[in-house]
């Protein structure tokens, strides 16, 4: 099969997937998702103005018009606008994904680059005290919760030292990235690497282990050779798995930097969109999370076959 | 001046008895120059006077700024600063009073309470906004009437609609037809709702209230322009038109509000009438603002930070100027035994105590078989509990001493407060629970160590709380373990924050935590929740007792008096009689600035009060350096 029919079939087969994803987000909402109407009513209300509201939502219409409604939305990318603060569904999600990729994307690019270099190189001193001690450090830093990462480190790097600011978020991309979000990445990045080095490691040992690499020795290839080229090539499929598997992650940021560090990101709003039952906004997130899984899901399965020729589509 | 070149000559020493003259005329010019160089300078410094920028934190993001269609304490803070309203609450004035913002007086009950005249000042303008396409605009009676009807407008689904449902004669039918027809009529006349001239608007209430005045004073009664509401649509919240003392500048939503001073802001001095001399806020207050035209701030930066540890290490570390509502768990750390800690004195830094008008409660559904009821039996269980709950507990730990045991159901510093009333009942007493519950058959008859109720049946009390609320969690915990002490057993039961409201307006419950904040100065509006027609919309302990209402609907229609006081303190014996509540705290904060914010005085009604605050900018800088 070649790459366009593979790619054809796979989105065709996003189709039924996707409208099990919306069934599922649907009757979750309904099910255990809290009445939105009871919180919008303020703290005066009276049955009349809270069927009234619901009237207004749409939540008293049958199930399966709801649903038909949710239908047309994912199909004209329009959520309409938040229940809690009426702003349009599509400014949310465009406003919150910027600060969210702005911290989101470095972690990912600095922890797989650091993960994968210090994977090869305790992995080819495998055994060694060296390994043994990045092994243990690694079981302690993945033992501390990342709440207390962040309440130590904060309180350390940015009111102690005064190397960061504590908090903060600006209108400009390069402020951002230059003056508030270091101290978050760093925070992501040493939470992270540890589990993911641990992990390549045993990537990289377990083809460290095949015959090629003793042929490839016995040919009498340099170890550089042998570690980066064939080792690590072999390796980069789950290696490449793994961070396929992290990518939709990047679109959601994290809850807990965005609530300390006052990133306006997604995170944040996920959250307070379940909290407040607003319907809209979580239905427009879990939605775009979906597509965005698949479509990664899609492009990793198209890297494996760069990566691995022998790969084939199926 | 001119500053023509010297010629060379003058300069020829052959030229002597020239010269001189000369010389001494081009110093002079020089030094006129120099001069008027260094006077220009002067003036150059004067208008490059660092701005007056105040930076401070919300502990909860806002959610918008169309006041009418939210509820939450910090938009509606952020509309008090952009919007005027008809009346105002003074800055010093300890009770709180009402006094004219845009009225030219406080409005004086007519025919017993039952008709009030609104008389707008004239020239009071909104900001200039392109909704005006380049008009000035004018605040005119017609503005609030079209404000009073849009809170009623089903198609906004106001969750402040209350402040007028069911009050203003012929306003409730108009809101009904509307339901039907699916449009507002905006044009249509209402019998309540007399314009007398452009700036006189007569309202006639549907029976007398002598406490309808307040609402004039909440950011969602002021006059609205119909010109930017219709020009901005849905997007109204983003675009928050007014006349008050500041614009909105800047909106990056949940984490950053910028307000700058509205330069068309009316002529407006502080009013020292009611300025305590005995009181150092006070004095500090007139010293630094008296005379002084209004607002004196620039720039306010307004950061929305829902950690407790990032909010105040902005204060700590200077990036703030203002940290209201201190984090409760600093609280230890700021003033250890009541006093500013050795740290923040050394530095200056001011901090203002507030014990908020809001009080936390417990509330028992009076419709339930097994906790609810009037007679005796029932209400001995719920003395019991509420006797047996360990508050000291309560405030010691989960509140780290920053509360105080409510004794009423009333707030301190609201009218109708009585310091002196005091609720014994509702104290820690668990051995006087224990005897009550045994007096009235409530007792252990299978030896489990918990008791059953007088018919022998099990006694299992459901505390219905919200996910995700630490301080809930935590006091559900004291709750179950103060009731195990005294044999009855407590089961918590977590459900999601907007069930919780529904369960609690329907009746869904046993037993379930809450909290009231004042709206409005007067008893009456902490008392409404015990008022029998309101169950089902305010009253959710259920509490329908005929005595009561009765009282309830005397004081309504009463102004402040002690006779109506007297109505007060007789409702409350009811409620600790009958024990629809568990009283619980009110809760205070500690409020934190540094030393060049000044004209701070925490207002009970306000969250904030930016227009009497100033900033001692080269005082600023210096702290900042």
């Amino acid at each position: 099969m070649n790459l366009s029919t593979f790619v054809m079939r796979r989105l065709l087969h996003m189709i039924p997937t996707l409208l099990g994803v919306m069934l599922l987000i649907f009757v979750l909402f309904n099910w255990v998702g809290g009445d939105p109407a009871y919180i919008l009513a303020g703290k005066i209300s009276d049955p009349k103005q809270i069927e009234n509201i619901r009237t207004q939502l749409g939540v008293n219409q049958p199930y399966w018009v709801q649903f038909w409604i949710f239908i047309k939305q994912v199909c004209t990318f329009d959520f309409g606008r938040s229940w809690a603060t009426n702003e349009l569904v599509s400014d949310v999600l465009l406003t919150r994904v910027v600060p969210t990729l702005t911290i989101m994307v470095p972690v990912l690019l600095l922890e797989t680059i650091l993960a994968v270099l210090f994977a090869v190189l305790v992995a080819y001193v495998r055994g060694t005290l060296t390994d043994r001690m990045v092994m243990l450090g690694c079981t302690v830093a993945m033992s501390i919760s990342f709440l207390v990462y962040i309440i130590v480190c904060q309180w350390l790097f940015g009111f102690k030292l005064g190397w960061f600011p504590v908090q903060g978020w600006s209108d400009s991309f390069i402020t951002n990235l230059v003056r508030y979000a270091p101290l978050p990445i760093l925070l992501a990045v040493m939470v992270d690497l540890a589990p993911s080095l641990r992990l390549y490691r045993s990537f990289v040992l377990d083809e460290m282990n095949h015959d090629y690499v003793r042929t490839a020795r016995a040919k009498g290839l340099s170890e550089n050779t042998v570690m980066l080229k064939h080792v690590l090539r072999n390796a980069a499929i789950p290696i490449l798995t793994n961070v396929g598997i992290a990518l939709p992650g990047l679109f959601v940021g994290s809850f807990l930097l965005e609530v300390f560090f006052s990133i306006p990101g997604l995170g944040r709003e996920v959250v307070e969109s379940v909290n407040r039952s607003d319907f809209p906004v979580m239905k427009a997130i879990t939605v775009y999370l979906a597509v965005l899984t698949m479509l990664t899901n899609l492009l990793v399965d198209v890297l494996y076959r760069w990566v691995d020729p022998r790969v084939a589509f199926k | 001046m001119q500053n023509r070149p010297l010629p060379s000559r003058l300069f020829c020493r052959n030229d002597a008895a020239m010269a001189q003259p000369a010389l001494i005329k081009t110093f002079a010019a020089m030094l006129l120059s120099a001069t008027c160089w260094l006077a220009a300078g002067s003036a150059f410094a004067q208008d490059a006077q660092p701005l007056k920028v105040l930076r401070t934190s919300f502990r909860v993001a806002e959610t918008g700024f169309d006041c009418q269609r939210l509820s939450d304490v910090y938009s509606n803070d952020v509309c008090a600063q952009i919007f005027d309203t008809p009346l105002e609450y003074d800055y010093l004035a300890r009770p709180s009073k009402l006094v004219p913002s845009l009225l030219r007086e406080v409005p004086v009950p007519e025919q017993g309470g039952l008709v009030y005249t609104f008389r707008f000042k004239p020239g009071i303008y909104f900001a200039a906004d392109e909704a005006f396409k380049g008009v000035k605009r004018e605040i005119v009676a017609a503005d609030l009437e079209y404000s009073i009807k849009r809170l009623v407008d089903p198609a906004m689904s106001s969750p402040n609609s209350w402040q007028v449902d069911d009050r203003i004669v012929g306003l409730d039918e108009l809101a009904a037809k509307a339901k039907k027809d699916g449009k507002f009529d905006y044009q249509a006349k209402v019998a309540g709702l007399q314009l007398l001239d452009r700036y006189t608007l007569k309202i006639t209430l549907k029976k007398p209230d002598f406490n309808f005045l307040y609402v004039f004073a909440m950011p969602t009664l002021t006059p609205l322009a119909h010109e930017v509401i219709e020009y901005y649509k849905d997007d109204i919240t983003a675009h928050p038109v007014g006349s008050g003392p500041f614009k909105l500048v800047q909106w990056v939503r949940r984490s950053k509000i910028v307000l700058e001073r509205n330069p068309e802001y009316r002529e407006e001095k502080l009013d020292t009438t009611y300025a305590n001399p005995n009181d150092e806020w006070d004095r500090e207050v007139v010293k630094s603002i008296a005379g002084k035209k209004l607002p004196l701030l620039d720039r306010i930066e307004i950061y929305p930070i829902e950690a407790e540890q990032p909010r105040f290490l902005a204060f700590i570390n200077g990036e703030h100027d203002l940290l209201p509502e201190t984090p409760p768990s600093y609280a230890a750390q700021v003033m250890p035994n009541g006093k500013l800690s050795p740290t923040l004195a050394a530095q200056h830094v001011r901090a203002f105590v507030e014990l908020q008008p809001e009080l936390t409660y417990d509330s028992f559904n009076l419709d339930d078989p097994v906790v609810g009821g009037y007679d005796a039996q029932h209400v001995a269980l719920r003395r019991a509990m509420a006797m047996g709950f360990n508050r000291g507990q309560e405030i010691s730990i989960i509140r780290r001493n920053s509360a105080m045991a409510a004794q009423s159901p009333i707030a301190p510093g609201i009218v109708g407060y009585d310091p002196t009333f005091t609720a014994v009942d509702q104290d820690y007493a668990p051995a006087r629970a224990k005897a009550l519950l045994d007096t009235y058959g409530y007792v252990d008859r299978d030896g489990d160590g918990y008791r059953e109720q007088p018919d022998g049946s099990p006694l299992s009390i459901e505390y219905k709380i919200s996910s995700g609320g630490l301080s809930y969690l935590m006091l559900s915990q004291l709750w179950e373990k103060s009731m195990r002490a005294i044999g009855i057993r407590l089961n918590i039961v977590t459900v999601q924050f907007g069930d919780l409201i529904r369960d609690q307006k329907v009746g869904k419950f046993q037993l379930t935590g809450a909290a009231w904040i004042a709206d409005y100065p007067d008893a009456q509006n902490f008392l409404q929740l015990f008022y029998g027609p309101n169950t089902g919309s305010s009253n959710n302990a259920r509490f329908r007792l005929s005595a009561f209402d009765k009282l309830y609907e005397q004081a309504i229609a009463m102004p402040d008096s002690a006779e109506r006081n007297a109505l007060y303190r007789e409702m409350n014996r009811y409620i600790l009689a009958y024990v629809p509540w568990k009283l619980g705290v009110h809760r205070s904060y500690i409020h934190l600035m540094r030393p060049w914010v000044k004209g701070f005085k925490k207002h009970p009604m306000y969250h904030s009060r930016f227009k009497y605050l100033d900033i001692d900018a080269v005082a600023q800088q210096a702290g900042h350096q």
